[in-house]
C-alpha cells in the first residue's frame, strides 16, 4: 500500500485550527528534545 | 587572564561566543576571527535564492554584538595554527596584514570549505551550475533562476535540477527545501507546467537526508520518509534519481554514477547542486615547526576529537559512544572543534561503493541546529576549564535532536512546509531499542502550514538569539 497525500489531507494542511494544533505539537515535541538538550 | 579563541562564527562560532562572553567576556581576553564581518543565517539563504527574501534580513553586523559582550573582534583568515606555541596565524581583512593571535582555549568552528573543485564544472564560480551555501551564491541562484523563469515566460521549457553535486555530498536537506521553493514559486507565476524539475541525489533512498532516514506512525500504519517524500514529489510533479554520484558538469549536461555502477547524463537549464564540504584545511606545527597536520586533522582537514574513529559502518551503528561528546582533540586538549569542522567518525547513512569502485555515501549534516548545539556544549566547557578545571557537558549526536523544515514559499497565510523533527540525529538502539533506534513521540514528519509557521518563528527567534538581544540564553540552539 503506497502513502499518498489526498484532497482531505491537502485541505487539513491549510486549515487553520488544525494547523495551529499542529504547531503546539511540534513545538512540544521539540522542547521535550531541548529539556534533554539543556541539561546535558 | 584565560585567553579563548573562536576562529569563525557560523552557527556553532556564534553561539559559542556569546555563552563565552557573557561568561568570561569581563574577565577573560575572548577573540573570534572571521573572514567576514556579517552573521549570515543559513537556512534562510534559501528565500534568498529564489527571491522570496532580500539578502540583508538573513544578516547582521557582527562588531556590535560583540562590543556588547565583551569579545574582541579579528576579521580575517586563519591560515595556520601553532598547537605547542598556542597562537593562531591569521591574514587580516583589507590587507592587514599577518597577526598572531595567541589563546589559551581554541574552538575551530570555521564551517565547511565547499569544495567545488572535487567535481570538475560544478559551482557559481568556475562552474556550470548555481549554489546556495553562501550569501552571494544564493543571490547568484536567484538571479539564475529568475533568467530561467524569464526563458519560461517567453514560452520555453525549462528543466531544472536540485541536489548534490558530489557523490559524497551532504546537506540534503537544503537542497530540497531550495527545489520545493522553486515549485512553490513556479505555480505562483502560473509557470510550473514550463518547468522539469528533477531531484538528483546520493542519497540511498529518498527522503534519507543523510540520517537514515526515519519511519513514523501515520493513519495507523507505519510510514517512511521515503514513501512521505515520494508522495510530496507526486503531489508536486516533481521527478527524482537517488543513488547517483555527480562526476562532471559541462554546460547544460551532468555527468553521473549510480549504484550499478551505470554511467549517465542529465541536460540541465538551471541547476543547483550542492558540493562537498571539507574541514578547515589549516596546516597544523609544533613547536619545532614541524607539520602536523596529520596528527589533527584526517584527509578531509576535518579537525580529529575524541570520537572512536577506523569503526566498520555496521559496529558504528551499534556503537553511540563512537560519536564525540565533548569535541576535544585527543592530543591538544585545549583545542576544540564544532559544527562541520569536527570529523565525524563515520556515515549515519549506509555507506554505498559500485561496482567501479566509487563511494557514493551521503555524509553526516552537522549543519543549524547540531552546529549551535556542539557551539554552546564546548562553550560551557571551556568556561568550566577557565573555572573550575574540569568539564562538566557533554552531548553527542546520539542525543541531540534537529528539525528539517523544509518550505514551500514563505507565507503565513497560505504556505506550507514538510517538517521532520529527528531526535535522536544519530539513531542509539541502546537507549531506543525499537527498529529506528529514535524517540518515537519526538520524530515526526508532516505537511502543512503549520511547518510554514514553524520557519518563520525559528529564523525570527534565531536571528534574536544570534544578536544576543534580550532573553536570547532562553531560545534552545
Amino acid at each position: 500500500m503506497t502513502f499518498e497525500i489526498t484532497e482531505k489531507d491537502a485541505r487539513k494542511m491549510n486549515n487553520k485550527l488544525i494547523q495551529l494544533w499542529r504547531f503546539i505539537v511540534l513545538n512540544l515535541k521539540i522542547l521535550k528534545a531541548v529539556d534533554h538538550s539543556k541539561r546535558s | 587572564m584565560a585567553k579563548v579563541v573562536v576562529i569563525g562564527s557560523g552557527f556553532a562560532g556564534q553561539t559559542a561566543a556569546l555563552y563565552l562572553g557573557d561568561a568570561l567576556g569581563k574577565k577573560h581576553e575572548i577573540t573570534v576571527i572571521n573572514k567576514y564581518d556579517i552573521f549570515g543565517y543559513t537556512p534562510s539563504w534559501v528565500w534568498v535564492g529564489v527571491g522570496q527574501m532580500e539578502p540583508e534580513k538573513t544578516t547582521f553586523k557582527l562588531k556590535p554584538v560583540y562590543d556588547k559582550f565583551h569579545i574582541n573582534f579579528v576579521q580575517g583568515t586563519a591560515r595556520s595554527i601553532y598547537v605547542d606555541d598556542q597562537y593562531v596565524l591569521v591574514d587580516k581583512a583589507n590587507g592587514g596584514g599577518e597577526e598572531k593571535t595567541p589563546y589559551d582555549y581554541l574552538m575551530i568552528a570555521t564551517g565547511a570549505r565547499l569544495n567545488f573543485a572535487g567535481t570538475p564544472g560544478l559551482g557559481p564560480h568556475d562552474g556550470y551550475t548555481a549554489s546556495i551555501c553562501s550569501l552571494s551564491h544564493a543571490i547568484n541562484a536567484r538571479d539564475r533562476l529568475f533568467e530561467a523563469i524569464a526563458r519560461m515566460e517567453k514560452g520555453e521549457r525549462q528543466k531544472i535540477v536540485v541536489g548534490t553535486g558530489h557523490p559524497g555530498a551532504t546537506c540534503q536537506g537544503a537542497a530540497f527545501e531550495y527545489l520545493t521553493n522553486i515549485h512553490k514559486v513556479l505555480e505562483k507565476r502560473g509557470l510550473r507546467d514550463k518547468a522539469d524539475l528533477l531531484w538528483l541525489s546520493n542519497e540511498p533512498a529518498l527522503g534519507d537526508f543523510g540520517v537514515r532516514g526515519l519511519r513514523i506512525k501515520k493513519k495507523g500504519r507505519a510510514l517512511t520518509s521515503d514513501e512521505f517524500i515520494r508522495a510530496v514529489f507526486e503531489l508536486y510533479g516533481i521527478k527524482w534519481q537517488v543513488q547517483t554520484g555527480v562526476r562532471k558538469v559541462e554546460p547544460g549536461k551532468i555527468y553521473w554514477e549510480n549504484y550499478e555502477g551505470e554511467e549517465g547524463e542529465t541536460d540541465f537549464d538551471f541547476a543547483m547542486l550542492i558540493p562537498q564540504f571539507l574541514g578547515p584545511g589549516f596546516t597544523y606545527y609544533d613547536k619545532d615547526g614541524n607539520d602536523v597536520t596529520d596528527q589533527m586533522a584526517n584527509k578531509g582537514g576535518f579537525v580529529l576529537v575524541d570520537a572512536i574513529y577506523g569503526l566498520d559502518w555496521d559496529t558504528l551503528a551499534e556503537t553511540p559512544e563512537a560519536w564525540p561528546a565533548v569535541y576535544q582533540n585527543r592530543k591538544y586538549k585545549n583545542i576544540f572543534a564544532a559544527g562541520i569542522a569536527f570529523a565525524p567518525p563515520g556515515s549515519i547513512s549506509r555507506p554505498f561503493v559500485n561496482p567501479n569502485g566509487l563511494s557514493i555515501t551521503a555524509a553526516p549534516p552537522r549543519t543549524g541546529m547540531i552546529s549551535g548545539i556542539i557551539g554552546r556544549i564546548v562553550a560551557l566547557n571551556i568556561i568550566d576549564l577557565v573555572k573550575r578545571g574540569r568539564m562538566t557537558h557533554a552531548e553527542r549526536m546520539t542525543e541531540m535532536f534537529a528539525a528539517c523544515i523544509a518550505s514551500m514559499g514563505d507565507s503565513l497565510w497560505d504556505g506550507s512546509a514538510a517538517t521532520i523533527v529527528i531526535y535522536p540525529v544519530v539513531p542509539d538502539p541502546r537507549t531506543y531499542p525499537n527498529e529506528e533506534g529514535r524517540d518515537l513521540f519526538v520524530t515526526d514528519m508532516e505537511m502543512g502550514l503549520a511547518g510554514a509557521w514553524m520557519k518563520r518563528m525559528i529564523h525570527t527567534t534565531f536571528m534574536h538569539k544570534l544578536q544576543g538581544r534580550i532573553g536570547w540564553k532562553l531560545i534552545p540552539e
